[in-house]
């Protein structure tokens, strides 16, 4: 052990020797432990915004969707729309689903007093509300007796209040959906911006109204949104409701559903799975240019191998072995990449403060991607110390002394 | 007088082989030489004695006959014995020194000391002080390698060959980079480890250097020619006054 740490000394001190060549040497392990943490960290903020997003989207949801499919790229709908029949028979039924509210989502011009713009219309229950747990700063929300009587109300979002109301208060102003007037009586809490979607770049009107007046050569909805009971009985909501709609749709035991349901939590397994794969991707990519700087240390070792041959010559003379040689090239081969691996990790944390400070988009860190950015340096090492040290350890000491 | 052989080779050869020719740098080498001696080992270049020094150096194998040193059969080891056997039993000196650049004189006198198994040393670098003391160096431990003179230089290799304190110094052409008067310096140097007890085995070219040995090996051909015991052997004194000499011819 005493042995090992002189040998260890004897190899810090050799690279100490020669530091501008070290520092050139490891600044190729440098730039990749950072590429790693940094694209690792940036594909975990954008997980975060998504999944942020999703749970923002309301709480233990429900996503009841005619079933799709896509064919040379386009959504095609498969089976009989959802309507308000479904709606129906899920209300009256439905044990685990207490809230439930249709969406009907058009695009279209809003036209305000100031200016317009094109966004996206939906047309929703009173339920709607709390099943995304969405807020207002002013006004209130359309009531039921509102839905019934198809009232031409509407909640915006911040986004729409900016351009059609710039610095003005919107409640009880008017606003044009498609020449159709409504009154503005909410406007939400603002959301922000996840990253896929402007989630107040939205306006919020009773569904009867949307579908009489804007909607109405179409049966079906775009969706029913609902909420389960609690966190627990999402899947129970899901076996329920799918029970119920194969009883009214009449569907066969032996054929398959003609809807899609889709929870929350299954929406965030997919998003994270699609980040997860491009998070990967990211970090193979900039694990490539690690291996470059592996290349680039076993470059400099064998130089520095020629270089010392008559010092390698020596100590086999004065009586190291094969090992002890090995054991020094290696150490200083993992000393190199392991001191550059860590000015890495120092580089990257402070990348991404400085892309955070310029872009706003904050990239947290993640501590795994310092344990893989180093770990997979100190792999380097010993990979690419490896040839050097035994090309070094293998030399014969005669030749090695006269080598001039 | 206790006769511990150090070196002993019956019949010793070694011979190249270079793809179908065969070059036989030593043939029939029966050398014995016993603890306190010092000798000095000459011939022209390309007499053997480079590679007898490697032989006795546990640095090549003979191919032919046997060696013992210090009563081992060197012929029986494996690589990492011939390693620890040059750690324990040897100290080389080169003729070009073979330092660290850049490394104190105390860093490179202890080296020999890091690759030691035995546990036999405890305290490295009282050692490698006591052995550049014994050199003269005292004043100059921490010196850098590249701050020291060549003979200073030397001295700190000398230092290094003795830090483990060897059966055998063996040296290669200890002065063969340094002038007259530092030669004379280094070789009365190995005269006083001489009487220290050391036993030494040196390689050189140059006569007046070989003249401080108790003993001469002259190679040609690589067998031995003559060996012979130095009469007249030279002291510092004396080697000196020879340099003041004019040349005559």
């Amino acid at each position: 052990m005493r042995r090992f740490l002189k040998i260890f000394k004897v190899a810090f001190h050799s690279i100490y020797k020669n530091r501008t060549r070290s520092l050139l040497t490891m600044l190729g392990i440098i730039i990749g432990v950072g590429a790693v943490i940094m694209t690792i960290s940036a594909g975990e903020g954008a997980t975060m915004a998504v999944e942020n997003q999703i749970s923002g989207l309301g709480t233990n949801l429900l996503m009841i969707q005619t079933k799709s499919e896509h064919k040379a790229g386009i959504n095609v709908r498969m089976g009989k729309p959802i309507d308000h029949k479904d709606l129906e028979v899920l209300q009256k039924n439905s044990v685990w689903m207490p809230r439930l509210s249709p969406l009907l989502a058009i695009g279209a011009q809003a036209i305000g007093p100031s200016g317009y713009k094109s966004t996206m219309v939906y047309g929703v229950a009173y339920d709607y509300f709390y099943i995304t747990s969405r807020e207002l700063q002013s006004g209130n929300f359309f009531t039921e007796e509102d839905v019934r009587t198809a009232k031409k109300y509407c909640v915006i979002g911040e986004t729409i209040r900016e351009k059609l109301f710039p610095g003005q208060d919107p409640i009880g102003k008017q606003i044009r959906i498609d020449k159709i007037p409504f009154t503005v009586i909410g406007l939400l809490t603002e959301e922000g911006t996840g990253g896929m979607q402007d989630m107040d770049d939205i306006v919020l009107a009773p569904h009867t109204t949307i579908q009489n007046r804007l909607y109405g050569h179409q049966r079906g909805y775009t969706m029913i949104m609902a909420s389960a009971l609690s966190e627990d009985h999402i899947s129970d909501a899901k076996i329920e409701a799918t029970g119920l709609l194969r009883e009214s749709h009449k569907i066969k035991a032996e054929d398959e559903d003609d809807f899609e349901i889709m929870t929350q939590v299954e929406l965030q397994e997919i998003t994270s799975n699609i980040t997860g794969i491009l998070t990967i991707l990211l970090g193979a990519v900039a694990s490539i240019s690690l291996i470059v700087g592996g290349i680039g240390i076993m470059n400099i070792m064998l130089v520095s191998v020629t270089e010392r041959t008559r010092e390698i010559g020596t100590r086999l003379a004065i009586g190291a072995r094969e090992s002890d040689i090995l054991t020094q090239f290696l150490i200083e081969a993992i000393v190199l990449s392991l001191v550059g691996g860590l000015l890495g990790v120092v580089f990257g944390i402070i990348g991404n403060q400085i892309i955070y400070k310029v872009t706003d988009f904050f990239i947290p860190t993640a501590f795994y991607s310092i344990a893989i950015g180093f770990g997979f340096a100190a792999l380097v090492g010993v990979t690419f110390g490896y040839f050097p040290a035994k090309k070094a350890a293998k030399l014969n000491p005669i030749d090695a002394l006269r080598y001039e | 007088m206790s006769t511990k052989k150090v070196i002993e080779t019956k019949t010793l050869g070694r011979t190249f082989k270079n793809g179908e020719i065969e070059v036989r740098a030593l043939t029939d080498i029966d050398l014995i030489i016993e603890e306190g001696e010092f000798v000095a080992l000459m011939g022209a270049s390309g007499s053997g004695k480079s590679t007898l020094l490697h032989i006795i150096g546990c640095l090549d194998r003979p191919t032919k006959g046997e060696y013992y040193l210090d009563g081992v059969d060197v012929n029986e080891l494996n690589k990492n014995q011939l390693a620890d056997i040059r750690n324990q039993k040897i100290g080389f000196i080169f003729q070009s020194y073979n330092l660290l650049s850049r490394t104190t004189a105390l860093e490179n006198v202890e080296l020999p000391l890091i690759y030691d198994r035995t546990g036999r040393f405890t305290d490295s670098t009282a050692l490698a002080k006591k052995a550049l003391e014994q050199v003269g160096l005292a004043d100059r431990i921490y010196h850098r390698t590249n701050e020291l003179s060549g003979g200073q230089q030397q001295r700190v290799a000398i230092a290094r060959a003795l830090v483990n304190n060897p059966a055998l110094i063996l040296a290669d052409e200890p002065t063969g980079n340094l002038d007259s008067v530092t030669s004379i310096d280094i070789a009365d140097l190995f005269v006083q480890l001489n009487n220290e007890g050391k036993t030494i085995l040196m390689i050189t070219h140059e006569p007046d250097i070989a003249q401080f040995a108790k003993r001469m090996v002259y190679l040609r051909d690589g067998r031995i020619l003559t060996d012979t015991i130095i009469e007249d052997r030279s002291t510092k004194e004396s080697a000196l006054k020879a340099l003041e000499k004019p040349v005559t011819t």
